[in-house]
């Protein structure tokens, strides 16, 4: 299609996602935290569209708007009255931490410069069903069955779990 | 769409959660943060599964996503249990199992 169009959405997407995650850890208040996050999961989700993805697209949508953030509402709700008070309580010891999380970033950043800096910069050629449910389907149920088995029983361990470990203890 | 953009997009979006799980206290938006970060290595799986034209990167992202949601599920089970014996979302005061 329009190459400049294309590359044009795409810094605006990737504006907005940078714009939205700072969002995520600079806002105060846990809801509007999570708010922000929910812009960013929207826009990645065009952003897969663009890619292509259009399985993992909606998938986005479903699983992390729709399951995840809703839990996460749920809790926020559960913590209303509480985090009026941690608002003012310093971190402990947070500067050497951020210090390392810095260097550590700039290693992590120089190393994939250094590995970006040979890769084809053409797409290859998709297949035509590339990133659609049939084939997506096929993939899991062919070639990752069991992987796709084990997801099933993760999740069941979850739930056995998350249910054990909200479970309110009786005192004795 | 670039594939150096979106590299460059997903390290950003990684160093931002990561940054955040350094440095905000509330054990809410440490988690959120914990999100961003899978998220960013989402993003770069389905960049470079368009990249070279294949499809198993987004196997890898549907598992991510299956992850996350159990990941959710049991970390704000925790979240619930600290707040409910500790009456604070701080993560610093979370600090019982410290020798």
């Amino acid at each position: 299609m329009f190459g400049f169009f294309d590359s044009a959405t795409q810094w605006i997407l990737g504006l907005i996602l940078l714009l939205s995650s700072l969002g995520v850890i600079l806002l105060r208040k846990p809801v509007h935290a999570s708010l922000s996050f929910l812009l960013t999961l929207l826009t990645l989700s065009i952003y897969y569209l663009q890619l292509d993805a259009h399985f993992i697209s909606v998938m986005q949508v479903l699983v992390y708007a729709g399951a995840i953030l809703v839990i996460f509402m749920f809790v926020i709700i559960l913590f209303q009255d509480a985090y009026q008070e941690i608002e003012f309580t310093q971190p402990k010891s947070s500067k050497w931490i951020l210090a390392m999380g810095f260097i550590f970033l700039i290693f992590g950043f120089s190393m994939f410069i250094y590995m970006i800096l040979d890769l084809p910069s053409k797409f290859s050629t998709l297949s035509h069903d590339y990133g659609t449910v049939q084939s997506l389907g096929k993939a899991l149920y062919l070639d990752f069955f069991i992987p796709f088995e084990a997801a099933i029983l993760l999740f069941l361990v979850a739930l056995i779990g998350a249910l054990y470990i909200g479970k309110k203890v009786k005192k004795e | 769409m670039n594939i150096i953009v979106t590299i460059i997009i997903s390290l950003a979006m990684f160093g931002i959660g990561l940054i955040g799980v350094l440095s905000r206290r509330n054990a809410l938006v440490f988690f959120l943060a914990i999100e961003l970060m899978l998220n960013a290595a989402n993003l770069l799986f389905v960049g470079f599964s368009k990249q070279w034209g294949n499809q198993i990167g987004l196997v890898w992202v549907f598992f991510i996503l299956v992850v996350a949601a159990a990941e959710a599920a049991v970390g704000l089970a925790i979240i619930i249990n600290l707040f409910r014996t500790k009456k604070v979302v701080d993560v610093d005061q979370y600090d019982s199992l410290r020798g």
